[in-house]
């Protein structure tokens, strides 16, 4: 398992999709916690000022895009170059490529999830500095871990869509617009529903606060985005890994 | 025990017929030419041999024993397959270098093998410029790393230029005649004809002949016979 995990982290060095990608996760935080220092000065509706100070440094969050689709594009990019066959050559039990993947994709995107919340306490302790405002709350420390566990688990969330989904352009579109936009939505509009889903989950665990309700403890939302991660594994397991490779 | 054993194998997508009760051995130590024309079952055959397509029916087995249970399928089977694919953006060298990690073997194979096939000068190339006859050497690079006792090609000549040809006949004899296993899939029935001591003959998905060919055996002429 071990020279498997080590082959998925060469290959995804070697790759020059991940490196772009990957250098694209600070600033893209950095652009949304500075956003949300200049929002601070419109109307709060009525969330406490600590909680959005916090908010400010839960935009570490952001890079989850950047994992969710090194996730995607790691897996489903093996069916698309038809890679997999060596893959399953070299691994016939198919599920440890899977296991292997996960794991290295785990390990990416933890540190692209560390750099990025690393900046964004920089550039928050910074911009809300100039601005005049309190640069820190003591909930500051647990709103980044949470963040940069859940844009880990973002990666492997994209991993097991990347397995589920053999269409690469299939398994992409589905991870952005389910997961960037038609689960977001929802989570904002339907929030009783919302805290159940996996946006709602990884916000939580970011403690990025909802205006419109209440969302679950951090851990409890942590555990919850695993088990979809899980979830979405187990089903590529049952019903797409053991199809024919033709 | 044979190397490789297929038994009553049989293979339908959706309700096309692909291989039906197809049986036959390859013989350790043997190059067996496997042919039949287009849409005969070949392709599907060997990949229901390597794993990466399940049978409807019946089995195809390594020395005994299912591929997908083989402890190290690396260092038993080595396959090169119908237009093997490789990700464009990555070197011959790290092509290589990832599947020797995966199959957990010596760091000095992917050296060894980049030479056995004459890639050496363009080994940290990217693929993605890489001819037709080059990513066939690439592939059976990768098939090699594990230095296995079987060698299974899917129409290897495919896009070989009358050098690389030669280069690939003469490697496949060399590597029978070391003691090795070699079950090659061809349309070249005059270039596999100098170096095959056995072929397997099948059409519509069925076996049609089996056996060893002697110096006097008329190949194509066979063929015809058995296939028309």
């Amino acid at each position: 398992m071990n020279g498997l995990i080590r082959a998925e982290l060469l290959k995804a060095r070697a790759s020059r999709t991940t490196w772009i990608l990957a250098a694209l996760a600070p600033p893209l935080c950095v652009a949304w916690a500075g956003l949300m220092v200049f929002l601070m000065g419109m109307d709060s509706g009525g969330v406490p000022p600590d909680a959005r100070i916090e908010n400010v440094y839960s935009m570490a969050q952001q890079a989850y895009v950047v994992t969710l689709l090194l996730g995607v594009l790691g897996m489903a990019g093996e069916n698309r170059h038809q890679t997999i066959t060596w893959q399953f050559l070299v691994t016939p039990r198919r599920s440890r490529v899977v296991t292997a993947k996960l794991a290295a994709y785990g390990i990416v995107g933890l540190l692209i999830a560390t750099v990025s919340a690393l900046v964004t306490l920089v550039a928050g302790l910074i911009t809300l500095g100039l601005a005049g405002y309190p640069a820190w709350s003591p909930g500051v420390p647990a709103v980044l871990l949470g963040s940069a566990l859940g844009v880990a688990l973002y990666g492997l969330l994209g991993v097991g869509l990347g397995a589920l989904i053999r269409n690469q352009v299939a398994a992409v579109a589905v991870a952005l617009l389910w997961f960037m936009y038609a689960d977001y939505l929802l989570v904002s509009f339907l929030p009783e529903l919302g805290r159940w889903l996996p946006t709602g989950a990884a916000r939580a665990l970011s403690g990025m606060p909802l205006r419109t309700g209440e969302l679950l403890p951090a851990w409890a939302g942590g555990m919850l985005f695993a088990g979809y991660v899980a979830v979405i594994v187990l089903a590529a397991r049952a019903l797409t890994l053991r199809r024919d490779i033709t | 025990m044979s190397a490789i054993s297929v038994t009553r194998l049989g293979k339908s997508f959706g309700g096309v017929r692909a291989v039906d009760d197809l049986s036959f051995t390859v013989e350790r130590e043997t190059l067996t030419a496997f042919v039949g024309p287009n849409g005969a079952g070949k392709t599907t055959t060997l990949r229901m041999i390597l794993g990466l397509v399940t049978p409807t029916e019946g089995s195809a087995t390594i020395g005994g024993e299912h591929y997908r249970d083989l402890e190290r399928p690396a260092c038993a089977v080595g396959a090169v397959l119908e237009s093997s694919a490789f990700h464009p953006a990555l070197s011959a060298r790290t092509h290589l270098e990832a599947l020797r990690l995966a199959a957990g073997l010596e760091p000095g194979r992917v050296e060894q093998v980049l030479e056995q096939v004459g890639l050496i000068a363009s080994a940290d190339r990217r693929v993605r410029g890489f001819s037709l006859g080059m990513r066939q050497r690439l592939a059976l690079a990768s098939a090699l790393l594990g230095d296995p006792e079987i060698l299974v090609l899917d129409e290897p000549a495919n896009g070989l230029d009358p050098a690389g040809m030669r280069w690939l006949r003469d490697f496949l004899r060399a590597y029978a005649q070391r003691g090795r296993t070699v079950l090659v899939s061809t349309h070249v029935l005059a270039e596999i004809r100098q170096i095959a001591d056995h072929v397997i003959i099948v059409r519509a998905g069925r076996l049609a002949w089996q056996g060893p060919l002697s110096p006097e055996t008329d190949l194509e002429e066979l063929y015809m016979e058995v296939t028309s």
